[in-house]
């Protein structure tokens, strides 16, 4: 990575907030996770330009971070949505039709798994087993949970989303 | 010492080993992939799984499981073998076996061992990674479908070059190594990746279906470029140096290189090498053949000779015999003006050195640096003149956890290392930091003051370079000067590291005794596995001090004659393999005394621009064509070997050397190798070394710790600081290495031209972007040149390396520590 392209990126961004967290975790033995998370917390998802400021400030590789980022889950590299559409995939929700329900919030926002529509409103993530299988078919829109769905609840649901902010 | 049984073979061996180590010792064979002598044990791909006796119910990894008294160890059952049979089976699960188009194949351990356990079937199926290959960049190529994610790569990258280029990503299956967001790779193309992989997955791509390896011809010898010393093994197929092996067996370098000795050896095959001797007719160099410019010569010399006399220049890439040959031309011209490499910069190094400790050379060898526990390294970009003894370094750091101090005037690679602090100090103020560390060791009653000479006039002369003062005038901190005095004094082995080159010619005399005084008064001098360094820019800078290729008595060193011949007060110039339009500081004085000399003979592989202005071009030997010696800048004594002949007419330096001197009625003539080597001993003092003797890890002539002759205090002066809103440093930058390596393609390909380098701060405040051109004036000069930018420097310094002939930084740099410019966009 050159640091040309980097510094072209880095005007795009606001660094302030990456590096008041910075200042808090500078002396931590290991802080790489903690600022790595409290970065996603601040600006929604983990931009390139505060990688490459974390490596310069902590002194870690950017190939080691971004190594992390991709092996941790939790991590987004890219915008998310402002809501979070989690639909369960696990055993339960399968037999009772989760495969419908996914399909019907993708038309509905027009994005599929790991995707977020362009206007940064919805994220949809076909997950594991969410631990509500006695809701089957379950989804989760950022922490609210949304149980025994049929294809007209879920209309419902996503209709509900779009029209707030 | 663990006493242990491996194969019913009783071993002994140290209690740090392992068992895999053990078993090597023993000259038992484990396979592995993911092992390597120089990186620590990993334990990722389980084909060297062994059964210890104590440790039954499973097996044991013996790279990573160390010894313990009374273990039994067996290398190999039935059990074993299904073992790893298995193991591989997994590895060629995802892999996609083109072994036919594979570049490592009939070296890859993959491949091997797939062999030896004869995996003809798989009893797994799954999913063949398609991974697109990353061609970015011209040197490394990067399948990652023939990856067995053994991490060697990454590893050797983070320990011992300290890049940190690449990380394992994602997770599970999905597991891959790449680089930062998974792009092209962009690093210093070392190389050190590709040494290290085990498969096809790391390829150097110039040596891409040229030859298999069993076609190669291999042949040891020392790599050409700086003063490191590097075995390079090069590897040649129909008199082409097609590759350069990987060879961690000889030499200093443990198989280490950097991207000029990796990938910068292929000027030796260019088709722009000279091939006939040239003589100047009607005013162009015209072919002749030997004979004829032979004659030239001694016709010219003849009438110089009676006429302002000649002055001998000479490189300091040439082999010890060379140079003795060189010196043997002077005398047999009767000259006492010989000189090398632009005269200024060693000249005052080695003066220097020679009034405070009465040697000329470094105290301690490369590998007591390994050891060191406090190392201070004078001049940050160090790392980029010798990146393998960079290596050296980031290893005590990083391994051995040396506390590294940097004097710099920027920002270097080492300032990343762990625990390294810079004492950053503004451009050409070295002195200034050294005396106030010196002051610091005195004031604070910790310097070793015993058997030294002029303790109390240094005392009285430091007084006005305290921490605090030199602090407001340099930049440093006082604090991190007393941190740094303090190491170094407390250290139980310390190193002190001074780089020396064509390019940092101010106050060299001065900083040379401002770091002895600091070797003499930390306690460096004189204690077991400590020691002073002075890192030769080129491949023979040492050999050629030892030899004494210097001004004789009343003759003129190469500065003066390049003012004398300018003046027209010196009627010839004999040059051996230096561009020193090029490269010598003030181009302009370079162009004067070449134009004002009446005769002008020049040795070289290329149409230099000094040799274009030559009387006569004599073609030459690279360093792949020759055999001889080098001594490198721990004093190591090591064979130059000819892998390939020379194209067309062209002579080694010392073939030349020889006939010229015959030319001029005297006669060199020597039984063999080892006679001449002989005669070179005696006149660089190489004291009881034979030339059978130097061996494939050399010879360092002096011992492992070259004693002082005397420990003398010399109070010098430091500087004032350039005043300007810009000051411009030049040097040498990591991928190049003199002139020369701008003609080899590696190198080249990877930085192609001059250029200037500024700080972020400044380019943000110019408005400045990566690749636009800005122009520098000073001194009625006005240098065009393409901006680069980073993180490096800071505000207001500027940095252009000297390598690129085109960028004619030598317009402006005349030999000063800072060239204060104006930057025009």
């Amino acid at each position: 990575m050159s640091e040309a392209v980097a510094e072209v990126q880095e005007e795009e961004i606001d660094l302030a907030g990456a590096n008041a967290i910075l200042d808090k975790y500078l002396d931590m033995h290991g802080a790489l996770m903690p600022v790595l998370q409290a970065i996603q917390e601040h600006y929604g998802f983990v931009p390139e330009p505060c990688v490459h400021l974390v490596a310069e400030r902590l002194n870690v590789y950017t190939s080691q971070i971004y190594g992390v980022l991709t092996f941790y889950a939790q991590f987004h590299l890219e915008p998310r949505g402002k809501y979070i559409v989690r639909v369960c995939m696990g055993t339960a929700c399968h037999v009772k039709g989760a495969g419908r329900i996914a399909e019907t919030i993708k038309e509905r926002i027009g994005v599929g798994h790991a995707e977020t529509t362009e206007d940064l409103k919805f994220t949809a993530e076909y997950v594991a087993c969410i631990g509500a299988c006695g809701m089957a078919p379950v989804i989760m829109v950022n922490e609210d949970t949304f149980g025994s769905l049929t294809v007209q609840k879920v209309d419902e649901v996503i209709a509900k989303y779009q029209k707030m902010d | 010492m663990v006493n242990l049984t491996i194969d019913g073979k009783q071993i002994t061996v140290s209690k740090s080993a392992t068992i895999y180590e053990a078993a090597r010792e023993a000259g038992i064979d484990i396979p592995v992939l993911c092992y390597a002598k120089k990186l620590l044990p990993y334990g990722a791909c389980r084909v060297c799984l062994v059964e210890v006796e104590q440790m039954k119910g499973r097996l044991i990894p013996s790279c990573t499981t160390p010894v313990t008294e009374g273990m039994i160890v067996r290398t190999m059952s039935d059990e074993i073998r299904k073992v790893r049979k298995t193991v591989l089976e997994f590895l060629l699960v995802n892999h996609v076996v083109d072994c036919p188009v594979c570049d490592k194949g009939g070296e890859c351990d993959l491949q091997d061992l797939t062999y030896e356990y004869e995996v003809v079937t798989n009893r797994f199926a799954g999913e063949k990674f398609d991974l697109e290959k990353d061609e970015v960049n011209p040197l490394i190529e990067r399948n990652m479908n023939r990856c067995v994610l053994c991490g060697k790569c990454v590893r050797v990258c983070d320990e011992i070059v300290a890049y940190g280029s690449y990380s394992f990503i994602n997770r599970g299956f999905e597991t891959k190594i790449a680089t930062a967001f998974d792009r092209g790779l962009d690093c210093e193309f070392c190389g050190q990746c590709v040494s290290m992989c085990p498969v096809g997955a790391l390829l150097p791509r110039p040596f891409k279906f040229k030859a298999r390896p069993w076609q190669l011809k291999e042949v040891d010898s020392v790599c050409g470029y700086c003063g490191n010393g590097c075995t390079v093994t090069l590897g040649v197929l129909n008199n082409k140096v097609e590759t350069i092996r990987f060879n961690d067996k000889i030499g200093v370098n443990d198989g280490n290189l950097c991207v000029r000795g990796r990938f910068g050896s292929s000027y030796v095959n260019s088709g722009e090498r000279l091939t006939k001797p040239l003589v100047k007719r009607d005013g162009q160099l015209v072919e002749a053949d030997w004979d004829e410019a032979l004659a030239v010569i001694s016709a010219g010399l003849k009438k110089a000779q009676d006429g302002k006399g000649v002055g001998v220049i000479s490189g300091a890439r040439l082999t010890n015999e060379e140079l003795f040959l060189v010196k043997n031309l002077a005398s047999v011209i009767g000259t006492a003006n010989l000189d090398h490499s632009g005269g200024e910069c060693y000249k005052g190094v080695t003066e220097g050195l020679k009034q405070t400790l009465g040697v000329t050379a470094s105290t301690g060898t490369f590998p007591q640096v390994e050891e060191a526990d406090v190392i201070l390294s004078i001049r940050s970009d160090f790392y980029e003149t010798h990146p393998v003894f960079g290596m050296t370094v980031n290893q005590a750091v990083k391994r051995r956890e040396a506390q590294l101090f940097i004097v710099g005037d920027k920002n270097g690679k080492f300032d990343k290392l762990p625990g390294a602090k810079t004492l950053l100090h503004k451009p050409g103020l070295e002195v200034n930091v050294l005396n106030a560390l010196c002051q610091e060791l005195i004031a604070s009653g910790k310097a070793v003051t015993d058997g030294v000479n002029g303790l109390d006039a240094l005392t009285q002369a430091l007084a006005a370079y305290t921490p605090e003062k030199v602090a407001a005038l340099t930049g440093v901190s006082a604090e991190l000067i007393r941190a740094a005095a303090a190491a170094l004094a407390g250290a139980k082995r310390s190193a002190i590291l001074l780089a020396y080159g064509l390019p940092y010619t101010a106050q060299s005399r001065e900083i040379a005794i401002a770091a002895a005084n600091l070797a003499l008064l930390s306690g460096n001098v004189g204690k077991e596995g400590s020691g002073l360094y002075l890192c030769g820019e080129k491949a023979n800078s040492q050999g050629a001090i030892d030899l004494g290729v210097l001004p004789g008595p009343g003759g003129m060193g190469a500065q003066q004659m390049l003012t004398a011949a300018g003046k027209g007060e010196l009627s010839a110039l004999y040059i051996v393999g230096e561009d020193i339009v090029s490269s010598y500081p003030d181009r302009d004085k370079a162009l004067k005394a070449l134009a004002g000399a009446d005769f002008v003979v020049v040795h070289d592989l290329f149409m230099t621009p000094t040799a274009a202005l030559a009387d006569v071009v004599l073609p030459a030997a690279s360093f792949a064509e020759k055999d001889g010696t080098f001594t490198n800048a721990e004093r190591r004594i090591q064979k130059v070997r000819a892998g390939i002949s020379s194209p067309g007419e062209a002579k080694t330096d010392g073939a030349i050397l020889a006939q010229v001197i015959a030319c001029l009625g005297s006669s060199v003539s020597y039984t063999g190798p080892a006679a001449l080597f002989a005669a070179v001993a005696e006149s660089a003092g190489y004291t009881g070394i034979a030339y059978d003797q130097i061996g494939p890890q050399g010879v360092v002539w002096g011992g492992e710790s070259l004693t002082v002759k005397h420990k003398n205090l010399i109070a010098v002066a430091g500087a004032e600081p350039v005043a300007g809103d810009y000051v411009l440093l030049t040097g040498s930058a990591l991928h190049h290495s003199g002139t020369v390596s701008t003609r080899a393609t590696g190198p080249n390909a990877v930085v192609s031209e001059g250029y200037v380098e500024f700080g972020s701060e400044d380019a943000k405040a110019l408005k400045l972007r990566e690749g636009d051109q800005v122009a520098l004036k000073a001194n009625g000069v006005e240098l065009k040149l393409k901006a680069k930018i980073g993180k490096r420097l800071p505000k207001g310094v500027l940095f252009a390396p000297y390598h690129f002939s085109s960028a004619q930084i030598n317009t402006l740099y005349k030999g000063e520590a800072a060239v204060a410019v104006q930057v025009v966009r």
